[in-house]
């Protein structure tokens, strides 16, 4: 007997121990599966999971809160997911936050997000439904990287065409690159050009600091002042020259020359001024009529 | 060559027979159970040291030899989980069989075998106690449920020893390790290891007594049931394993 106590506590200790340390690896295994500990459960409708399975992982500002539970049909159009979350997060999910699908790196597996809602808002409760956001599915960025591809192609069409017409067409473009007689007619006008820019240069040169009467006129300050007494000496002198013509109107000698002059200038007035009475009568009626047509007529 | 075949044949028929005859007695009272009892302590307890230094040794190696190719990868961060994970779906379990299969198998073997040579068996019979029910049905069931816990020991050492092993060469704490550990660990790696553990023990066992049980007189036969019993367990071993692993792929 007293050997049967010696040798039992051990075994005892040792089935103890093996089923303690097997009950603990499950527990921990199933906590992180959700299965145990107090949790609740969180609802939301997609349109698509895209690949979502169950027991993918719930992040909630990219902690692991949850797991997914269920994914069931509920329509043609719509999915219900069962989210199984820990209880100490509850509080922290407001009832406008809303569910995300999204992938854990590029080729990783599928994580449901959720992401946070405003703060004056009441948390969730058990079995609440929340909004889904529609997930970016491969497909939508195939198919916009798609669009952008096909730009690109375009792009490169155009750009081929415009080198092809560079090389092969009559454009002045083309000539200058592929025409060899363009390129030497092009040459020589350039050498033109330069000589006659060379030469106006000689111009603006000598205009600048040379001797003759436009150089001086542009530059010449001395000369400019000469200029301007000629002129003054000038308008005296002509001052001069009326005085002169007004005593010779007046003087005796020749004042029967000019009243004949004046005479004949005021007979002439007369008939002028009668030829043009009977003219204005006729002419009164198109005259207006041109005007209208012409109105720069009317101006003049 | 034909007579050769037929032995092994009625050998294997003989073996089907005393699982009948195991099953059939096991549900026939009374169970004898302080033998019972005794054969779990000589089968579990003593068998703990021999698998504590197997697993840890197995833990310790395999962390180590799996570090190059996984640093190769810059993925050094899943070597934790990766040896846990080839620890509990196969490693723990098959190392510790066929050290059992040595230890317990050829133990079980060699004990039948020299009490039936020594008519030990027979005496029994005369004293109106059924050896069969006394010596086999304890035997296979202790072994059967000793197994498994040595399993779970061989398990949480090997993690153990992954975990000095990771340390040699990098620092990590035992927390984060517990937590890299279970993050890759899911039911379907625990539970068919462990279903699989309980036909090793149950082979192991069974084996053992069979080769015993059915010595032939004469001293030498002893050391031949006994060479036998570890032989055929293990055998036996890879064979339910392969089966398993066939079974888990069929259902997971």
């Amino acid at each position: 007997m007293k050997k049967d106590v010696g040798f039992r506590w051990k075994l005892g200790m040792f089935v103890t121990a093996g089923i303690l340390f097997f009950a603990v690896t499950i527990y921990f295994v199933g906590k992180q599966k959700n299965l145990f500990g107090s949790t609740f459960h969180l609802k939301s409708h997609f349109k698509t999971v895209s690949g979502l399975k169950i027991g993918n992982n719930v992040r909630f500002s990219g902690i692991n809160i949850g797991t997914v539970d269920a994914i069931e049909m509920i329509s043609d159009t719509s999915v219900m997911v069962d989210l199984i979350i820990e209880k100490s997060a509850q509080p922290f999910i407001k009832t406008d936050a809303k569910v995300g699908i999204s992938s854990d790196g590029l080729m990783g597996e599928k994580v449901l997000v959720i992401s946070p809602g405003t703060f004056t808002f009441k948390s969730v409760k058990d079995n609440d439904i929340l909004t889904s956001k529609n997930a970016i599915e491969m497909e939508d960025l195939m198919l916009s990287m798609k669009k952008s591809i096909d730009n690109v192609a375009l792009i490169s069409d155009n750009l081929a065409q415009f080198s092809y017409k560079v090389n092969n067409g009559d454009g002045a473009l083309s000539k200058m690159i592929s025409d060899e007689q363009f390129s030497s007619t092009l040459q020589s006008t350039l050498v033109n050009l330069q000589n006659s820019s060379n030469e106006f240069a000689k111009f603006t040169e000598s205009m600048n600091s040379g001797k003759g009467a436009l150089s001086k006129l542009v530059t010449d300050e001395k000369f400019g002042k000469t200029l301007d007494s000629t002129m003054m000496n000038l308008k005296t002198g002509t001052k001069g020259l009326n005085e002169t013509i007004d005593a010779a109107q007046n003087s005796i000698l020749l004042k029967g020359y000019f009243k004949k002059k004046e005479k004949a200038a005021k007979q002439i007035e007369i008939k002028k001024a009668n030829a043009l009475k009977k003219k204005n009568t006729t002419i009164i009626k198109s005259d207006s009529t041109k005007r209208l047509l012409t109105p720069k007529d009317s101006i003049q | 060559m034909v007579i050769e075949i037929k032995n092994t044949f009625d050998g294997i028929g003989e073996f089907v027979l005393f699982i009948f005859r195991f099953f059939k007695e096991l549900f026939k009272p009374p169970l004898e159970l302080r033998e019972f009892v005794k054969q779990c302590y000589v089968i579990g307890y003593k068998s703990l040291p021999l698998v504590a230094i197997t697993g840890f040794i197995m833990g310790l190696v395999l962390t180590l030899q799996s570090r190059p190719t996984l640093a190769e990868f810059g993925a050094e961060s899943w070597l934790p989980g990766m040896v846990a994970l080839s620890l509990i779906r196969e490693i723990a379990p098959v190392i510790t069989a066929l050290i059992c299969a040595g230890k317990v198998s050829s133990g079980i073997g060699a004990e039948l075998g020299s009490m039936k040579v020594t008519e030990q068996i027979d005496a029994m019979e005369v004293s109106a106690i059924n050896p069969f029910k006394y010596l086999v049905v304890t035997r296979i069931l202790a072994s059967t449920l000793m197994i498994p816990l040595l399993v779970v020991f061989a398990d949480g050492i090997g993690i153990l020893g992954g975990f000095v092993g990771y340390n040699i060469h990098s620092e990590l704490n035992i927390v984060r390790y517990n937590s890299l550990v279970f993050e890759t660990l899911g039911f379907v790696d625990i539970f068919p290891a462990t279903i699989k553990t309980f036909f090793f023990g149950f082979f192991i066992g069974t084996i053992g007594c069979f080769m015993g049980f059915t010595a032939s007189n004469g001293t030498e036969s002893v050391g031949k049931a006994a060479n036998s019993a570890v032989v055929y367990a293990s055998l036996a071993i890879f064979i339910i394993d392969m089966l398993a692993v066939q079974l888990t792929d069929l259902i997971f």
